[in-house]
């Protein structure tokens, strides 16, 4: 029998139990369209980390904290004055202290809670020249007390052209401070914006982020009254691992062991490695929704191999050889397969855009606004973009292939190997 | 002339559960080119299962069955689907593919020898013509009568051109009117188009069609009749 003809009897077969054969192809629909949304959301996130990268992501540089990057706490300060003794070590080209509070900015009528950051201007702008630049107004390399330069999302916060704070605005910045007992005072200074960021968008480890408020270090050394900094960026003349290890273990051997040191390519390492178990995961409980998926195939091949036993009877009288009835039985098994595939990839990655759009965007602007903590490492609403690479694509077919083949082979071999004479005579 | 159907001492046992059960005991049979035979005898006198190895549906336990010439005992599976497409069927129950149409069962058959598209149409429908179903040949058999289902059944079995056709009770499931109608069908097969024909019939007008008459009773041929016209 010629191919085309086994085709056309298999689906002959199908469509006379469309139910049931829809059922069966919604079990594999499912298996496959979970297991193509989380990996091309998988791959959307791989994506925008590397685009992270390229967008002048500092691999160069180290962060230095009095606690650890998890967030232990310690009695060691870290102190302004430190970054000097960092600056001696070999290979290290700037040692940019950072004193972050949580604050609220107070600009036309309306207040938001913010991180301010005080950095030396020129110094952040050396380390971050790609993405420490104004969209508007200047950042001054040497600014007076008052100078304040804000991230694209405190100009506009909603991303809806409502403009908060817009350069030359003159703003407020207040200082909850937590005085004797549980009495709150405010302290407040009025400061002129001077510039307003380019957008960074997704993580800022260390670097600028659309949500920071930034400040001259010497002012915040005065307002918030302390020597005491959240994290020393340091940058060093090399980005290779040799470099960033002797570094590393210069500086806590400089400050007593008392610091940790995290090189941003190794946050963004450990989120992907974390990300990648959970996707790992995650795929192989869709796995398992596929295996179902596979159980189902078989037990409809079966039943259908019993009611149709005088069919293959038949079949078996006119000449029908033992090996076109296996792939005839196969055959429909690997339509349901194939068909599932198909439309499982298709819903799996409009999920994954739902998910991408709706659900991402959430999370990532919750913790943008959560996030106002002295935690230097943030997501500020990744945007990710889920992808569908032709691996995925494939895989998955292949996947849908594969399970109906292994699923539907016994069914297919039993139909084949039935004696004529007892297949006509079934009822 | 040479025999196309050949039994020689040929026997056939079943198990039935752990009980053996001699179903051909020892049966010598020639049927020849032309030939138009039928095989009488009460139930579980043997015949289904002589028809059975004739259409090369199962094997003898002992003795041979040659079909034109080739042992069908010494074939494989392979061997006698490829043999099995050289003989038409009719069955009693007609076992046409219920989601077919009377074309489609037609031209199933054909498919299987791998016939070209066209050629199957063209075949098929000249097939329903010779059995008077040409008007009918789209329609589903449930919703042809029983007499115009066998007569799908006997323009599917002789798509193929086969050597010769095995009949089981063709008119066993079928009203007397109807049945007449297949009886002129069968016999004009064999009279006009030289069609060989084996069958198994309990209709005593059918077998008065025929040419020749065996007898057969627990596994034996216990008569043979010549019918002189």
């Amino acid at each position: 029998m010629k191919t085309r003809d086994i085709v056309s009897y298999a689906f002959s077969a199908i469509r006379l139990r469309k139910l049931r054969a829809g059922l069966t192809t919604l079990g594999v629909v499912i298996g496959i369209a979970a297991i193509v949304a989380l990996l091309s959301l998988g791959q959307g996130f791989q994506n925008s980390i590397t685009a992270q990268f390229q967008k002048g992501f500092a691999t160069n540089t180290l962060i230095v904290s009095s606690q650890s990057f998890l967030g232990t706490e310690s009695s060691f300060q870290l102190l302004l004055n430190d970054s000097k003794t960092i600056e001696n070590i070999e290979n290290v080209t700037t040692a940019l202290p950072i004193i972050q509070q949580m604050c609220f900015i107070k600009a036309n009528g309306r207040t938001l809670p913010v991180n301010i950051a005080g950095v030396d201007f020129a110094q952040y702008q050396s380390v971050y020249s790609s993405t420490f630049v104004a969209q508007a107004g200047i950042i001054p390399s040497n600014p007076d007390n008052e100078t304040i330069v804000v991230g694209a999302r405190i100009h506009d916060p909603w991303q809806n052209q409502t403009i908060l704070v817009n350069v030359n605005d003159t703003v407020e910045i207040i200082w909850p401070t937590v005085t004797s007992g549980f009495t709150r005072v405010n302290e407040t200074y009025t400061g002129h914006v001077s510039a307003v960021l380019n957008e960074v968008g997704g993580f800022s480890i260390g670097g600028p982020s659309d949500l920071g408020v930034y400040i001259p270090i010497s002012k915040a050394q005065s307002f918030f009254r302390t020597e005491e900094v959240n994290a020393i960026i340091v940058q060093l003349n090399s980005s290779d691992e040799e470099t960033i290890k002797d570094v590393s273990a210069a500086i806590k051997n400089a400050l007593s062991d008392q610091v940790s040191v995290t090189s941003a390519t190794a946050v963004l390492s450990t989120i992907s490695t974390i990300f990648s178990f959970i996707e790992i995961f995650l795929a192989g409980i869709a796995g398992i929704s596929l295996l179902v998926a596979g159980i189902g195939i078989m037990n409809i091949m079966i039943v259908s191999l019993m009611e149709r036993t005088r069919e293959i009877g038949i079949l078996k009288a006119l000449g029908m050889k033992n090996r076109t009835v296996l792939l005839i039985f196969l055959g429909e098994a690997i339509i349901i397969g194939l068909l599932g595939a198909v439309i499982g990839i298709a819903l799996g990655l409009s999920l994954a855009e739902g998910v991408a759009r709706f659900g991402f965007l959430a999370i990532g602007r919750g913790q943008g606004m959560a996030n106002q903590t002295n935690q230097v490492a943030r997501t500020d609403g990744l945007t990710i973009t889920p992808v569908l690479t032709p691996t995925v694509f494939l895989g998955a077919l292949a996947f849908g292939l594969i399970v109906s083949v292994v699923f539907g082979l016994y069914p297919a071999w039993r139909a084949s190997r039935l004696k004529p004479v007892e297949a006509l005579r079934y009822e | 002339m040479t025999a196309i159907v050949e039994a020689v001492d040929l026997k056939k046992t079943y198990m039935l559960g752990k009980v053996p059960v001699e179903a051909l005991r020892c049966v010598n049979l020639k049927v020849e080119s032309g030939d138009f035979l039928a095989i009488l005898g009460p139930s579980g006198s043997g015949k289904s299962t002589l028809l059975n190895l004739i259409g090369a549906l199962d094997k003898p336990t002992e003795g041979k069955l040659l079909i034109e010439g080739i042992d069908i005992s010494k074939l494989n599976d392979n061997q006698l689907a490829d043999l099995r497409r050289k003989i038409g069927f009719v069955f009693q129950f007609f076992n046409l593919i219920p989601r077919f149409t009377a074309r489609e069962n037609v031209e199933l058959s054909m498919s299987i020898i791998e016939l070209t598209r066209a050629k199957r149409r063209k075949r098929a429908e000249d097939l329903l013509e010779i059995v008077g179903l040409k008007e009918r040949m789209n329609h589903k058999p449930t919703e042809l009568s029983g007499g115009e289902q066998q007569r799908v059944a006997i323009a599917r079995a002789l798509a193929n051109e086969p050597r010769f056709l095995l009949m089981d009770e063709p008119t066993g499931n079928i009203d007397s009117k109807n049945a007449t109608e297949i009886i002129e069908l069968i016999r004009r097969l064999n009279d006009e188009k030289g069609v060989t024909i084996i069958m198994v019939t309990h209709d005593q007008r059918l077998a008065a069609q025929t040419k020749r008459t065996v007898q057969m009773l627990d596994g034996l041929i216990v008569q043979e009749n010549v019918n002189q016209k």
